[in-house]
């Protein structure tokens, strides 16, 4: 709430009249040239009344000039809409949403409309979109290359040129030799593990290290490394340890992170670090939601010869613009997820008209709950509970579509008009206990032999055919196959016989998920998720009456738990069961314009062959992902020190404790890049302890704008440019049902230090970083012939410009051409950007023929398809179009790493467990509350505190409580608690060198949560980012409180008593624990 | 296919803006059904008028009622009213038709009720007379105050009506009273107010209620409507459509 004051100050009284001279003679200057051509009738209505005496300043609205505007995407989350930013000589002073962009306008401007009638458009954003330009003013800017000049955290720094530092860096030695305690800590460069550079040599260690992976016995893999230490003898220097050659190089032993990285910034670092040769280039996802991008992996993965791969990481969402009902499962759409500006307006309408009904399952009566017809408030952790609940009763009431379910391939449901089929018909085998394992092949009971095929790249491969019931016999079918459709039977249990006539029972995977569902009555199902039992069945009744048009939409509320994978999967079902995947109000799958070239013949630029051809990667990751434990040199037993993800990668909360526990190996260099995990990740504290081991971290160095939460623990931060100062081609959702590509370019300059890098003066910026590595390390694929022969990349613009050419020319047709006058308005509107951000010239050598095209595209902040493009008849548009596991053979076939029992094929209710599989019940002792956490619209994790709008109009956050459990306490709202958990009892950060901040905040009393959970929003309670006092070169900079005001509560989520430096985590689909951990408040 | 409310409401504004102003009756709607807390009118509205720290033209309160599990949560963002009979004005010792704030009836912002900072001699009488404290001072501040640096942003102009107002130091609207003005500055331009081309919930209306075609008219016939503080009898140009007796949450 904005408190108003009144003061009796007078005012400035002198002189304030502007006379009606002035406004003529202001409005020669800056008038009528303002106006765009549709307002010409409307500008003459002006003279006449101008000249009636009726005086008007209207024309002096700068801020309606198409030359003063520049559209672009913004990043304040990650939903990426698309703004318009409105410029004041050189200065950002206003943002609002890009009318093109189908995130801002609903339905938006067509790409055809004239750039003239866009300006006079503003589309809707949220209000961190508005405040955006607040962080790119930020005074806590990073300027200039720091270099750390007292302990890691201890805030005391130099100013350092650029030069130096990636000297440094690149060729190691006594770098902190200034700093008490380190004065004979010597460290490796990046030039002393960038060793293996022969790609031949990669390709044949990489062979027979798969190989040897693969081998069962211990005698066989102790032969097999002593083989490789022989055949390699002159490489092995350039190994981790020869006696693990599944480590991989050297090379691996630099590991780079990443928070919110889109594409063009993932392009540029995947260049160079394929291309240094390390494995260990590590995204954020499982802080977000991973469990719901690996459960759909796994949920996608395809049948290819006889194994199931090529699974997407990737996630679908509701059709919200035509579908009747959704029910929305830990999803608050208002505040977040993909996100507000673009979600909200699909729905608000179509809710008040009642053409689309929803549900909301939440322990929180959120935004989104407060406009449903029934609200959900599930215990949390339970949803695959509710789920299984509903599961049984469609089932058994039969309210699927068995129709589409009973297509076992492409050919049968292609003749229903379906575009997705899945196994629900297939038969799996069942072990001595009759639990299933793997899925029956048909050469098995003799049905069909296997077959030699070769794929496009004329490799041979195995075939083998799988097998459904038909009217009581066993069917073999290809799931591609597109001619001859195979229906089987949905409910299977048999027993066939193999070639020997041994028995070999089956069941189909519906059968399997029905008697999974069946393991326990809705009414138990409704006792451990909090809800009635008649509710399960209403909201299962509810959505199996829409047909196709009714979803099941879900974020990070069922996958940030430890049992994240199984609720997100049992979620699933349900749109498994009704079949709505690619229907028109449907579940749909995300659709961008290509960036890489690798799309059409008309692209003009293929990554893929402008890419250095250094060998590919390989060796185990520090984080273990991709890999299973088994198949590795350093297999003991049960259970491992650390897990092993071969179904989950970007696994955040394991990188940096990894690097402290050296599992699997030891590192020499990390550099993080725009993320906070010490703020972000549940026990984020675990990570500052390990990035203060210079033993096990001996470099560190970032890439950051500020001073950040984490980048403060770093031996270098190179400044970094703002969001609305560089480039990325942000992509889509699966929220999004029309193909786009928006598109971040600079739109003002960047106070950042200019530096020179293979002779291209820049500002220092993240590409500025790798460029510079690049140079020192001579890696190839960089510098003036980076793109082939006299065809540069020394400069971000070199690579960006290019994917733009890319997107203007995907799809069938490429986008027209942009005129004469759109390209003069072109440079007009970028006259105030320096030649060291934007060069025509330049852009235009590069682009070619291309170059209107480029210029039509950036006018318009991105590439965006219309939305009637969206749909065809009954169908998006845009399809996912294969195949869905229901049973999950791959799944099954992996091992949990600490117990070494299966994973289930099939998905259900299992309780909150940490690694061993123990339930936490020490750890509640004593302990009362479940914490869970939520967004507010106005604050997004580490960024947006810098944004005096949003902390003025949200100056801290609160510790949301039921009535019941604050009366019980004895708290009201205003009282200030500490927050305290099992894993940290005294309730506060160590933020090392003496450093600690409580967590403690605000008590906010309220009905609008399940008694028994308190929640706070994520964003404030910083201790750094411009929240601290920093000293650079001698001088101290005082911090703004306003950033520290409130708390993160993130400390006190339970550190898994295994692992002991990390978070409890999904073993399986890598989320991490965020609703789980037990709390107790304390009044302070 | 539909078209986006916010552009049906540009082309009404359009049209409204080519009749003579005593034809034309500006005034705002807000369908609290849709509206989902986001303040991004609030937020908007600051940046498109440059206000100071701890000032907002257009607050959004939150309500709770009920209790758990059978609650409901109520948004109410809260501009100035534009009362046809504003009180505010009648505090002001700055009178006549050079007065510091008026009831506008010419021009493109007739129905607004405009201050001229100018003439404003702040001394605040106006901030207590608003039953709905629309008004608030302008006591100097920055947002980058007590950083190391003042940014320029803060100090670039804004469009306020009509007006190229510098705010630095003590320039105008320094000093002064300010309250929402219907961004009558995008309106003369044909642009909807910030707070109506913000809303992601498209919960915002706006135009000429005169006109029997606008969206606005054509809302406001089809649902009940409420203005908040009748009793007041300030006689409101923000009219509401809630679930909600609002009389009850904000009398």
């Amino acid at each position: 709430m904005v408190k108003k004051s009144v003061s009796t100050l007078p005012g400035d009284l002198i002189n304030k009249e502007v006379s009606r001279r002035d406004f003529l003679k202001t409005s020669a200057l800056i008038g009528c040239g303002a106006l765009v051509a549709s307002q010409l009738d409307f500008a003459r209505g002006l003279i006449a009344r101008v000249e009636a005496g009726e005086l008007t300043h209207a024309e002096a609205y700068e801020l309606l000039k198409a030359e003063n505007t520049l559209y672009t995407v913004c990043l304040n989350c990650n939903t990426g809409c698309g703004i318009k930013v409105k410029i004041l000589d050189g200065v950002a002073v206003k943002i609002d949403g890009n009318p093109y962009n189908p995130w801002t306008l609903n339905p938006h401007l067509p790409m055809s409309e004239e750039l003239t009638k866009a300006v006079k458009v503003d589309g809707a954003i949220c209000p961190k979109g508005q405040a955006g330009h607040q962080e790119a003013y930020d005074p806590y800017r990073v300027r200039k290359v720091l270099k750390r000049a007292g302990k890691r955290g201890e805030g005391k720094w130099v100013s350092v040129p650029f030069t130096q530092a990636i000297s440094e860096i690149v060729g190691g030695g006594l770098l902190f030799k200034d700093v008490p305690g380190e004065e004979t800590r010597q460290v490796t460069g990046l030039k002393e593990i960038y060793v293996l550079k022969d790609a031949k040599v990669y390709e044949d260690m990489a062979k027979d290290v798969a190989a040897l992976r693969k081998l069962k016995k211990p005698e066989e893999k102790t032969k097999a490394v002593a083989d490789f230490k022989t055949k390699y003898a002159a490489d092995l220097d350039k190994l981790i340890d020869p006696e693990h050659p599944d480590f991989g190089p050297k090379n691996n032993q630099f590991v780079y992170m990443w928070g919110r990285k889109k594409g063009g910034r993932s392009d540029f670092s995947k260049r160079f670090y394929e291309t240094f040769g390390t494995v260990n280039g590590h995204g954020h996802t499982t802080v977000c939601q991973g469990s719901l991008y690996f459960a759909s992996k796994a949920l996608s993965e395809q049948y290819v010869g006889n194994t199931f791969k090529d699974g997407q990481k990737f996630y679908w969402q509701a059709d919200q613009e035509n579908a009747e009902y959704i029910l929305f499962v830990g999803a608050n759409l208002f505040d977040a997820n993909y996100g507000p500006s673009n979600r909200t307006p699909r729905i608000t309408q179509r809710l008040v008209d009642g053409t689309l009904k929803i549900d909301v399952v939440d322990p929180r009566f959120s935004k989104l709950a407060s406009k449903a017809n029934r609200w959900l408030p599930v215990k949390p952790g339970a949803d695959a509970a509710l789920a299984m609940g509903m599961v049984r009763w469609i089932m058994e009431n039969k309210r699927f579509d068995a129709k589409y379910l009973s297509n076992a391939n492409k050919a049968a449901a292609t003749a229903d008009k379906e575009t997705t089929w899945c196994n629900a018909s297939w038969l799996v085998k069942l072990d001595k206990d009759g639990k299933p394992g793997a899925l029956l092949r048909a050469h098995e009971i003799g049905l069909k032999d296997k077959e030699t095929r070769k794929d496009k790249d004329g490799k041979e491969f195995e075939f083998e055919y799988l097998v459904a019931m038909k009217d009581g016999q066993p069917v073999a079918f290809e799931p591609d196959d597109e001619k001859e459709a195979v229906k089987g039977e949905l409910f299977v249990t048999a027993e066939l016989k193999d070639k020997e006539g041994k028995p070999i029972p089956v069941k189909s995977s519906l059968q399997l998920l029905l008697e999974t569902s069946q393991e326990k009555t809705i009414a138990q199902y409704a006792e451990i998720c909090g809800l009635e039992e008649q509710v399960i069945t209403d909201v299962a009744k509810e959505f199996t009456s829409h047909g196709k048009k009714a979803c099941v939409d879900m974020h990070r509320g069922p996958a940030q738990h430890t049992n994240g994978f199984y609720n997100i999967t049992s979620l699933m079902y349900l749109n498994l069961l009704v079949g709505n995947f690619d229907w028109k109000g449907g579940m749909m799958a995300f659709s961008a314009y290509n960036t890489d070239g690798t799309k059409t013949d008309k692209q003009p630029f293929n990554m893929k062959k402008l890419s250095p051809k250094a060998g590919k990667p390989f060796g185990l990751s520090i984080i273990r992902h991709d890999a299973k434990y088994e198949e590795s040199t350093i297999f003991a037993d049960y259970p491992a020190k650390r897990n092993w993800w071969p179904l989950s990668s970007d696994v955040y909360e394991e990188i940096i404790p990894s690097c402290a526990d050296a599992y699997p190996y030891s590192i020499k260099a990390l550099f993080s890049y725009m993320g906070a995990p010490t703020y972000a990740l549940p026990a984020g504290q675990t990570n500052i302890e390990a990035l203060a081991n210079l033993e096990r971290i001996p470099l560190y160095f970032t890439s950051d704008i500020v001073i950040g939460s984490t980048s403060m623990y770093a031996d270098y931060i190179f400044p970094d440019l703002h969001y609305l100062e560089r480039w990325e081609f942000h992509g889509s959702h699966p929220n999004m049902p029309i193909k786009v590509q928006p598109i971040r370019q600079p739109v003002i300059a960047a106070p950042v230090q200019l530096v020179k890098v293979f002779g291209e003066e820049q500002p220092i910026s993240y590409e500025t970083v790798w460029l510079a590595l690049a140079e020192q390390l001579g890696l190839p694929g960089f510098g003036p012939n980076g793109f082939g022969e006299g065809q540069p990349l020394g400069r971000p613009d070199d690579l960006y410009i290019r994917m733009v050419a890319n997107i203007a020319t995907d799809g069938k047709e490429p986008v027209p051409d942009a005129s004469q006058a759109e390209i003069d308005l072109f440079m007009k509107s970028r006259q105030h950007l320096p030649k060291s951000v934007f060069d025509a010239e330049r852009w235009q050598k590069i682009a070619g023929a291309v170059w209107p095209k480029v210029v039509y595209v950036l006018n318009r902040g991105g590439r965006f398809d219309t939305q009637e493009q969206g749909w065809k008849d009954d169908h998006v548009a845009n399809k996912y179009g294969k195949y869905i596991n229901l049973y999950e053979e791959k799944t099954y076939k992996c091992k949990d790493a600490f117990t070494g029992k299966h994973f289930h094929g099939i998905a259900r209710y299992v309780p909150i467990c940490n690694t061993l599989g123990e339930e936490p019940k020490a750890f509640s002792n004593g302990y009362d509350l479940q914490m869970i956490t939520q967004r507010d619209v106005r604050m997004t994790k580490s960024r947006t505190i810098a944004s005096q709008y949003l902390t003025d109009s949200m100056p801290e956050n609160s510790v949301i409580i039921h009535t019941s459990d604050a009366g019980r306490l004895g708290l009201k709202t205003g009282d200030q608690v500490r927050i305290s958990s099992a894993t940290n009892p005294k309730g506060e950060w160590n933020l090392l060198n003496g450093n600690k901040k409580a967590m403690a905040g605000k008590v906010q009393v309220t009905e609008t949560i399940r008694p028994g959970i308190i929640t706070f929003t994520i964003g404030h309670g910083h201790w750094a980012t411009g929240a601290n006092d920093v000293t650079i070169d001698g001088k101290v900079i005082k911090g703004d409180p306003r950033r520290a005001a409130g708390f993160n509560a993130n400390a006190a989520m339970w550190i898994d008593p295994h692992l002991k430096n990390t978070c409890m985590i999904d073993k399986v689909g890598g989320s991490v624990s965020f609703y789980d951990t037990k709390v107790k408040l304390e009044r302070v | 296919m539909q078209k986006d409310i916010l552009l049906t409401m540009q082309e009404d504004l359009e049209r409204a803006l080519l009749k003579p102003a005593e034809k034309r009756r500006w005034a705002m709607l807000i369908d609290l059904r849709k509206c989902v807390g986001c303040h991004a009118c609030t937020i908007g509205c600051v940046s498109e008028n440059k206000l100071p720290p701890k000032m907002a033209y257009r607050p959004v309160y939150e309500y709770e009622q009920g209790a758990y599990p059978k609650i409901s949560r109520t948004f109410l963002p809260r501009p100035c009213m534009q009362c046809d009979n504003p009180p505010c004005v009648k505090a002001c010792p700055v009178k006549g038709p050079q007065g510091a704030t008026w009831k506008e009836t010419m021009g493109d912002a007739a129905g607004v009720v405009r201050i001229n900072y100018a003439k404003c001699i702040g001394c605040g009488q106006c901030v207590p007379a608003c039953p709905y404290q629309a008004r608030a001072l302008d006591e100097g501040h920055f947002h980058t105050e007590g950083t190391p640096e003042l940014m320029k942003y803060e100090s670039m102009p804004s469009f306020e009506y009509f007006q190229k107002n510098q705010r630095i130091g003590k320039n105008q609207p320094v000093g002064n009273a300010r309250k929402c003005h219907f961004c009558v500055h995008r309106l003369a331009v044909g642009q909807l107010p910030m707070c109506i081309t913000t809303c992601i919930g498209r919960a915002g209306y706006f135009g000429d209620e005169n006109d029997q075609e606008s969206l606005i008219a054509q809302v406001k016939k089809g649902a009940k409507i409420q203005i908040l503080k009748k009793g007041a009898g300030t006689k409101p140009r923000v009219y509401y459509i809630a679930n909600e007796k609002l009389e009850v949450l904000y009398g």
